[in-house]
């Protein structure tokens, strides 16, 4: 008998269609990795394999610059936002509601709510007014923006994290002498510690992906990667923005592998 | 040692509001083993939790060896709970969940280690103490969490439910350990469950509730044998109701009459138990009733017969099959059956919540 | 709850609630009052109330005569951009519904490794795979020197500065949105219920229709808004996909802020947008509500 049995999770075309997607997923980036190592200049020439692109990037001060900010305002934004969301998620989980937990609720999400381009325009005007009165031009404008986009990013895992957990557990160490501080930091921490990790992951690469914000606030020097490459794609199309967006490819690959990692070894 | 005054409770506010419990009163005794018993929804968890402190009361007191202690927080009430979940910190081995209190107490490791050992050598789980918590059985969780719970020496133990998650086999044999424990360690238990037979086999009393009241307290065999209400004689044990009409101390059901001195004029209702009805006409001061056999139901040791009354109402007696098994009885025969006047309880309707 | 545990928790979420206030709330108050004010000479505002910037979102005044006419220019990109948006909604969902069901319905091993290879291209930086799409159409991109190789064309093929560069854009980046939250409706979905249904004489179409997709229909829902609103306020990608030929509503916000030289019209056109959205986002919840959980009591 070759009769194959009755499978329920089978829907026919799915693993088709399916495939196609991951092919129309990967085709593009695997074509942008590989142009990134020709040797000539001009991308669709083909002149040869070769790393030189890469060397030229590491060499590119303006570039080193931009991946320097990019660095200092990812993290600084992810440190505070991730703070701040544990405290708010704290703040509206795992109780009956109280006056004002909506309108909270409603606030820590906002940034979600709205386009991004809209924000950058409306920070922009204010950031715009600040810079000419207090003549200040730092790096700060562009850390509260970032920080600010990044809450309700950090506080979406965070918060799930909460709810998931079972509220008799904070109960029971109550129950066992337990003062509030002491049941927060051997319960409530180490069993929110995934949830606060995916939270930060998660502002991390937010951070890092705003071009738009980025680029209408930013004082001079300011660049970020996507801000930097976003000006040079605007000049050219060359082999090393072919080369700096491999890199950013890799840097992503690696930050989900990484986050794989260290999820499989909470749980 | 814990005395409960006119105890409530409400949640919500507004048209949302609950009313969980009905200014409760009763007292528990050192050593006792004291059971919550009533259906989902009566207000037995809410008093647990109450007693431990997770939730504070809407009116009322709760005495503890002469201190009023419901305003003290949990963490400092010298009462512990084993959960129904059994709450087990998922992220320590059993061994640190069973020292969590002690540690939380601030105590030396120097005390700590022994105690966690004893505890661990008295539910038989010291080989296992440097397990996470989340590979052990049900079973084994559960004992864990009643050596997390007595480590620390409680004045009472709370236990919520603790069997329901445990199947059969085990649930019995927890009950006898459980039991045990308490003997071994003198502790008064106030213990929470809906299973009627867990009650009566290990309380020295119970308490059924319902409707956020406590409907009677007393002794199983009292609850069975003279139950307050019609609620308690329905939820414990199977019981027979039959509704007549009471004229000076005699009673008219289904064309039959008793003298039953307790009861009052008017409209009355009856209880029995189906044990105690005789299948034969001839039992001295009993009500004699004329019956149709509707249904005859085979349970091994014994049999149910479902009966029919001239006036339509039910009725089930059951017998012995190993006393009556000659009695021929078939589906359809009418007879006479007696009705004990020692077994006949006239019943009030319970307390129902407002 | 008590007084002081509701002033805890207040505190708790102060510092959050303030940053958002100060750098989200605050800035969108200032751009709703600069809708109501009068361009400045170069950029910015004079503080002077005006309804011109509402009127100008859909209308315009010829210069010479002073008659009103509707805003050819204005409506086009605003119907493009609705338009574009369901449109990239509908095409992800036909494409990503099979692929988070081929995910789910994986051995777990495996299951791992698929929702890896769609977990690559979600966290990757919007603009590095806006320009490996681009790469694909330019003129002297992929399919072009294909196609002249082979003889097919003689001369490039203009598909970029098109609605269809955007919309294959936004297709591209869009897409892992739409299959995560899918993925995570199927994966919850008990295929219990589905052996019930085949064994209650159901075609697999049937099935389908009947069981599965009215329960996986919250994950589908979320992942129509998750890709629906980024896409109604798209900027990067109809900027180097549409560039100045096919606008959407956040380039020709930009624009005003920009070239344009007129605030009020961006800040009017922002609100319209942010309600656009909120719009979208109201109808989502009603879509959804009733189906959460209940509190605790």
């Amino acid at each position: 008998m070759s009769k194959r049995s009755f499978d329920v999770t089978r829907l026919p075309g799915t693993a088709v269609i399916a495939m196609t997607c991951f092919v129309i997923l990967y085709i593009p980036m695997a074509i942008l990795v590989g142009y990134s190592f020709n040797a000539g200049k001009v991308i669709g020439n083909w002149e040869g394999a070769s790393v030189k692109w890469y060397g030229a990037a590491l060499q590119n001060q303006a570039f080193l610059n931009a991946a320097l900010n990019s660095l200092i305002l990812a993290t600084t934004a992810s440190v505070i936002s991730t703070l701040f969301a544990t405290m708010a998620a704290l703040a509206t989980t795992r109780t009956e509601k109280f006056r004002g937990e909506g309108a909270i609720h409603i606030i820590l999400n906002q940034p979600l709510m709205v386009p991004e381009i809209v924000l950058a325009i409306a920070l922009v005007i204010i950031v715009g007014q600040i810079k000419q009165m207090t003549g200040y031009t730092g790096l700060g404008f562009l850390i509260a923006a970032h920080t600010t986009f990044c809450i309700p990013f950090a506080y979406l895992p965070i918060r799930a994290r909460l709810e998931g957990m079972d509220l008799s557990l904070e109960t029971a160490a109550a129950d066992l002498y337990a003062s509030r501080f002491y049941t927060f930091r051997r319960v409530t921490l180490p069993l929110l510690a995934p949830g606060i990790l995916s939270g930060f992951m998660l502002a991390f690469v937010v951070s890092l992906d705003d071009l738009i914000i980025s680029d209408f606030l930013k004082s001079p020097g300011q660049d970020t990667l996507p801000t930097y490459l976003m000006g040079e794609l605007k000049r050219n199309l060359t082999s090393e923005i072919y080369a700096i967006s491999s890199l950013l490819l890799l840097l992503s690959v690696l930050i989900v592998a990484g986050s794989w990692v260290a999820t499989r070894k909470k749980d | 040692m814990l005395d409960i005054r006119g105890l409530s409770k409400r949640f919500g506010y507004g048209k949302g509001e609950v009313t969980a419990l009905h200014e409760v009163s009763f007292s528990i005794a050192e050593g006792e083993f004291f059971t919550l018993l009533g259906p989902s929804g009566c207000g037995k968890t809410t008093l647990l939790r109450l007693i431990a402190g997770f939730i504070g009361p809407s009116g009322g007191s709760l005495v503890l060896d002469g201190k009023d202690i419901a305003a003290m927080p949990p963490n400092q009430r010298p009462v512990n709970t084993v959960f129904q979940s059994y709450a087990l910190f998922p992220h320590m081995t059993v061994g640190q969940n069973v020292a969590f209190a002690l540690e939380a107490q601030g105590r030396p490791k120097s005390e700590i280690d022994p105690a966690v050992e004893k505890m661990l050598t008295l539910v038989q789980l010291l080989h296992l103490k440097n397990r996470k918590s989340s590979e052990l059985s049900g079973g084994q969780q559960q004992r864990v969490a009643l050596a997390r719970a007595l480590v620390a020496k409680p004045r009472i133990l709370l236990l919520d439910e603790p069997l329901s998650a445990l199947d059969m086999k085990l649930r019995k044999d927890m009950q006898i350990e459980l039991k045990r424990l308490q003997r071994e360690t003198g502790l008064t238990f106030i213990f929470v469950t809906h299973d009627q037979e867990e009650a009566l086999t290990m309380s020295d009393r119970i308490a059924v509730m319902s409707g956020g009241r406590v409907q009677q307290i007393a002794t199983p065999r009292e609850l069975y044998d003279r139950p307050a209400n019609r609620f308690v004689a329905g939820f414990i044990g199977e019981s027979n109701f039959l509704s007549g009409k009471a004229t000076g101390g005699v009673v008219e059901v289904a064309g039959g009459r008793i003298a039953l001195p307790d009861a009052t004029d008017g409209a009355v209702t009856l209880m029995i138990r189906p044990e105690h009805v005789v299948l034969s006409a001839n039992a001295p001061d009993a009500l004699q009733l004329e019956a149709t056999i509707a249904q005859l139901v085979f349970f091994g040791t014994d049999t149910h017969v479902h009966l029919t009354l001239s006036d339509g109402e039910k009725l089930v007696a059951r017998v012995q099959n190993a006393l009556h098994g000659g009695l021929s009885l078939n589906e359809g025969d009418r007879i006479t059956i007696s009705l004990p006047d020692k077994a006949l309880r006239v019943v009030k309707d319970e307390e129902i919540a407002a | 709850m008590s007084g002081p545990e509701i002033w805890r928790r207040w505190a708790l979420a102060l510092p959050s609630v303030v940053v958002i206030m100060l750098f989200s709330i605050l800035p969108l108050g200032v751009v709703l009052v600069y809708s109501f004010l009068t361009p400045g000479d170069f950029g910015n505002v004079k503080w002077i109330f005006s309804t011109e910037g509402w009127f100008s979102v859909l209308f315009e005044r010829n210069i010479f005569d002073d008659t009103i006419s509707l805003s050819d220019a204005n409506l086009t990109i605003l119907l493009r951009s609705v338009l574009l948006a369901i449109v990239t909604t509908m095409i992800t969902l036909v494409f990503g519904l099979p692929t988070a069901w081929f995910i789910a319905t994986r051995a777990p091993a495996q299951r791992n490794l698929w929702l890896f290879l769609i977990t690559i291209p979600f966290w990757t930086n919007l603009l590095v795979r806006t320009i490996a799409v681009q790469e694909m159409i330019r003129s002297e991109g992929v399919f072009n020197r294909i196609l002249l190789a082979l003889g097919i064309i003689d001369a490039p093929i203009q598909m970029m500065f098109t609605d269809f560069a955007v919309l294959l854009g936004m297709t591209y980046v869009y897409l892992p949105l739409m299959v995560l939250p899918v993925y995570a409706a199927i994966e919850k979905f008990d295929f219990r219920l589905a052996e019930a249904s085949y064994d209650l004489y159901a075609s697999r179409f049937f099935c389908l229709r009947r069981v599965i997709l009215p329960l996986i229909r919250p994950g589908v829902i979320a992942g129509s808004i998750l890709v629906f609103v980024p896409a109604l306020g798209a900027y990067v990608t109809p900027r180097i996909m549409g560039g100045g030929k096919s606008m959407m509503l956040g380039n020709l916000i930009d624009l005003q802020f920009g070239q344009g030289r007129n605030w009020p019209l961006g800040a009017a056109l922002s609100i319209a947008l942010t309600v656009l959205v909120l719009l979208a986002l109201i109808w989502y919840t009603r879509l959804t509500s009733g189906r959460k959980e209940n509190d605790h009591v």
